[in-house]
C-alpha cells in the first residue's frame, strides 16, 4: 500500500446509531467466537423424535429469551426488554408452530431444517411488506433460528461473547441477543460491517449508551488487536492512530464528558427559550438527524427544528427503491412529532460515498465529482417524483420544507420546481392534501452556487449551506484524508466568505439562510457566521447545547 | 357477531410491540377473531399474521369477534387498538 491509500483507509466511515466517542483496541468477533451454525443432522430420526427435539429446544430458548428479557430490564429498560419479551412470543406464536409441524411432519424435514425452513417463510412475507422496520424484524427471526439450533446441538445461548479485553468490538453483525449479554465493563464500543439505524440491536447499542457505528462496509483483520478511535457523533472510525491523534481523541473526549455534564445542568435552567445573541438577534438552533427515532433526543436537547433531514437512509440497506408509502410514513413520522417547529428535508443525496447499489449507475473515476444527488434526481425523474409526492404528502401534516441538494445551476432549480409542481397537480387531482406553501429551498455546497448566489436566490424561499462539500469543493481536498485535516482546519476563511455572498443574495430576496454541516458545530465559528448573517445553525443533536450556549454568547 | 373499525394513528403502524400485545389481549379470549386490513386478514391470535397485514399509519382495519365472549373481546380489543395503535408516539401535545 503506498502511504496516500493507507491515508485513505485510515478513517472509516458508517451510520453513527448511538452518539459518543471512545479509544481503546479493536476486537475482531470471529465465527468461531460466536457458535457455529450446526450442519443438517446427516441421519433425520423419526419425525416424532424430531418434534420433540424441537420442542424442548424451543421450551429452553423461551426459557433464556425470558431471562434475557430481565435481565434487560433492569440494566437497560422496560422498553427494551420488550424485544427479547416478542421473541418469546414469536417462538410460542401459531403461525411458526403451525409451520414448523408442516416442515418436520409433511416435508420430513430435520428439526434443524424445519426452524430454519419456518423462519424463512415469515422473513420472506415481511421483507416482502416494503416496510423497513419490519425489514428489519427478519433480522430478530434470524438470530431466534440461530438460538434454536444452538439450544439443539445442547448449546445455550445465555452466555455472550469472551471480550479479552476492554475493547472496540468489530463483528460482521450483531443480533439483538449477543448484543445485549456482551460484557459491557469490557464493551468501550461497537463496530458492525452491515447492519442498519432500525434494527433492535441498534436500538439497544442507543439505549445502553455505547457508541456504535454500523454499515462500515468491511474492516481488514490485520487491524485486530490495534488501537483505534471511534467517534460515533461524527460517524468515523480512525484506524492506527498516531501517538498524537490518540492524545488529542482522549482530550477530547474528557473534555466532551466534562461538556456533557455541565450542559445537563445548563439545559435544565435554559428551558426552550429562544438564542438570542447579545445584541439581541434571534439565531434559531436546529438538529440534523436521519430518521424519526431521533427527533426524542433532538427536542430533549432543545431543538427548535430540523434543518436537516438526511433521507437517504431510507434509500439503503433495500433491494429495491422504496415505494412513496415507505417514504410518506416515514416523513410523517417525523413531522408529527416535530408538531409545529420546522423540518426541512434534503431530497435523495445518493451517490459519491452514498451508493445504492439497484440504481444500476456506472462506475465513475471520481464520484465525489459525478453523478450524485440532483444530478441522479433530474436524470431519473420517477425516483425523484415519488419522493417529492411523499414529501409533498407529509407537509399536509405539519411545517414542512424541502432543500435540493448539490445545486450548481438555475436551470436545476427551475426542472425541479416544475416537477414539484407537477407532483401537485397530480396530487391535487386524487383529491390528497398537502401544503401550497410549502418551503423550497436548495442547498449551498458547490462554489458555483455561492457565486451565483444572487440569481439562485430569486428562484427559493431559503439557502442552506452544507460546509462539508462546500469546504471540499472550494479547497479541492478531501475531507476525509487525515493528511489534509490541517488544510482543511486552516483554510475556512474562503469557504466562509462564500456563505457571506449566499447570506447577502437571499436576504436581498428576504429569505433566510441557514448552516447545516460541520463547520456550524464549530464553536470558534460560530460568532463569524453569526456577524455574516446567517439565521439558522443546525448539527447533530448531542451538539445542540454546547452551541445553543455559545450564540448567546455572541455579540 | 361484534365489529368495530379503527384507524391506525401511530406513525410506525402495527409493528411487533403492539401487534404482540394484540395478540396477547386476544388470547385471552375463547372467541374466533380476526383482523381484516384491505384484502389480508389475520387470526388475531397469531402474531405473525397480524404483523403480516403490512398495517400503517391511516390504514383501517376491521376487527371482527365471534363466540361466546365475543362482546367483551370486541370492547378489550378495541381498548387496546386505542392505547397502542392510536396516538403518535412520543409526539408531544
Amino acid at each position: 500500500m503506498d502511504t496516500r491509500k493507507r491515508a485513505e483507509r485510515r478513517l472509516v466511515s458508517g451510520i453513527g446509531v448511538s452518539g459518543g466517542c471512545a479509544a481503546g483496541r479493536l476486537f475482531f468477533l470471529r465465527s468461531e467466537e460466536k457458535a457455529e451454525d450446526a450442519p443438517e443432522k446427516s441421519a433425520p430420526t423419526s419425525s416424532e423424535e424430531e418434534w420433540e427435539r424441537l420442542s424442548v429446544a424451543l421450551e429452553k430458548v423461551k426459557t433464556e429469551l425470558a431471562v434475557l428479557a430481565e435481565r434487560t430490564q433492569t440494566s437497560v429498560g422496560e422498553e427494551e426488554a420488550g424485544i427479547f419479551r416478542i421473541h418469546g412470543m414469536l417462538l410460542e406464536d401459531d403461525d411458526l408452530l403451525d409451520a414448523l409441524r408442516e416442515e418436520l411432519f409433511r416435508k420430513g424435514k430435520s428439526a434443524e431444517g424445519a426452524i430454519e425452513a419456518g423462519v424463512d417463510r415469515f422473513s420472506a412475507i415481511l421483507g416482502a411488506l416494503d416496510d423497513p422496520y419490519l425489514a428489519a424484524r427478519t433480522a430478530d427471526l434470524a438470530d431466534l433460528a440461530a438460538q434454536v439450533k444452538r439450544a439443539l446441538r445442547g448449546i445455550s445461548s445465555a452466555e455472550g461473547a469472551v471480550l479479552p479485553y476492554p475493547c472496540l468490538l468489530v463483528a460482521e453483525d450483531l443480533s439483538p441477543s449477543e448484543t445485549i449479554l456482551l460484557d459491557r465493563s469490557s464493551l468501550l464500543g461497537l463496530i458492525t460491517f452491515r447492519g442498519t439505524p432500525s434494527s433492535h440491536t441498534a436500538i439497544l447499542a442507543r439505549a445502553m449508551g455505547i457508541p456504535a457505528l454500523v454499515n462500515v462496509g468491511s474492516l481488514d483483520p490485520l487491524y485486530d488487536g490495534e488501537t483505534a478511535l471511534l467517534d460515533a457523533t461524527a460517524e468515523t472510525l480512525l484506524l492506527a492512530p498516531t501517538e498524537e491523534e490518540e492524545l488529542a481523541f482522549l482530550e477530547r473526549v474528557e473534555r466532551e464528558r466534562r461538556i456533557a455534564r455541565e450542559h445537563e445542568a445548563y439545559l435544565r435552567t435554559l428551558g426552550e427559550r429562544p438564542a438570542l445573541t447579545q445584541s439581541g438577534r434571534r439565531v434559531l438552533i436546529y438538529a440534523n438527524i436521519g430518521d424519526g427515532s431521533e427527533t426524542e433526543n433532538a427536542l430533549a436537547k432543545g431543538a427548535e427544528g430540523i434543518g436537516l433531514l438526511r433521507s437517504e437512509f431510507l434509500y439503503l440497506g433495500l433491494r429495491e427503491l422504496p415505494s412513496e408509502e415507505t417514504l410518506f410514513h416515514a416523513y410523517a413520522d417525523v413531522v408529527l412529532r416535530m408538531g409545529d417547529r420546522r423540518t426541512v428535508i434534503r431530497t435523495l443525496d445518493a451517490g459519491a460515498d452514498k451508493q445504492l447499489p439497484y440504481l444500476g449507475l456506472a462506475e465513475e473515476e471520481n464520484p465525489a465529482l459525478g453523478m450524485r444527488a440532483i444530478r441522479i434526481c433530474l436524470a431519473r425523474r420517477e425516483i425523484f417524483k415519488t419522493q417529492l409526492r411523499a414529501i409533498l404528502r407529509a407537509s399536509a401534516l405539519g411545517r414542512l420544507a424541502v432543500m435540493l441538494p448539490m445545486i450548481v445551476s438555475p436551470k436545476e432549480v427551475e426542472a425541479s420546481r416544475a416537477l414539484l409542481s407537477e407532483c401537485m397537480e397530480e396530487l391535487r387531482a386524487e383529491g390528497k392534501a398537502f401544503d401550497r406553501e410549502l418551503e423550497f429551498g436548495i442547498m449551498i455546497e458547490t462554489p458555483a452556487a455561492a457565486l451565483r448566489a444572487r440569481e439562485l436566490a430569486e428562484q427559493v424561499d431559503f439557502f442552506s449551506v452544507g460546509t462539508n462539500d462546500l469546504l471540499q469543493y472550494t479547497l479541492a481536498a478531501d475531507r476525509q484524508n487525515p493528511l489534509l485535516a490541517q488544510l482543511c482546519e486552516e483554510n475556512a476563511e474562503p469557504v466562509l466568505r462564500l456563505i457571506g455572498e449566499a447570506a447577502d443574495a437571499i436576504h436581498a430576496t428576504g429569505g433566510w439562510i441557514g448552516v447545516c454541516g460541520e463547520m456550524a458545530a464549530d464553536l470558534r465559528l460560530t460568532q463569524r457566521l453569526v456577524s455574516l448573517g446567517v439565521d439558522e445553525l443546525s448539527v447533530a443533536p448531542p451538539y445542540l447545547p454546547s452551541l445553543r450556549r455559545r450564540v448567546t454568547e455572541c455579540e | 357477531m361484534k365489529e368495530f373499525h379503527f384507524t391506525v394513528g401511530d406513525p410506525n403502524g402495527m409493528h411487533a410491540r403492539p401487534a404482540g400485545a394484540l395478540a396477547a389481549c386476544a388470547k385471552r379470549f375463547a372467541c374466533a377473531i380476526r383482523v381484516r386490513h384491505g384484502e389480508k386478514e389475520a387470526d388475531a391470535k397469531r402474531l405473525l399474521s397480524l404483523m403480516s397485514l403490512g398495517a400503517r399509519c391511516g390504514s383501517t382495519l376491521t376487527v371482527q369477534a365471534l363466540g361466546e365472549d365475543e362482546e367483551e373481546a370486541a370492547r378489550a380489543l378495541e381498548e387496546l387498538c386505542r392505547v397502542q395503535l392510536g396516538a403518535p408516539k412520543g409526539k408531544e401535545t
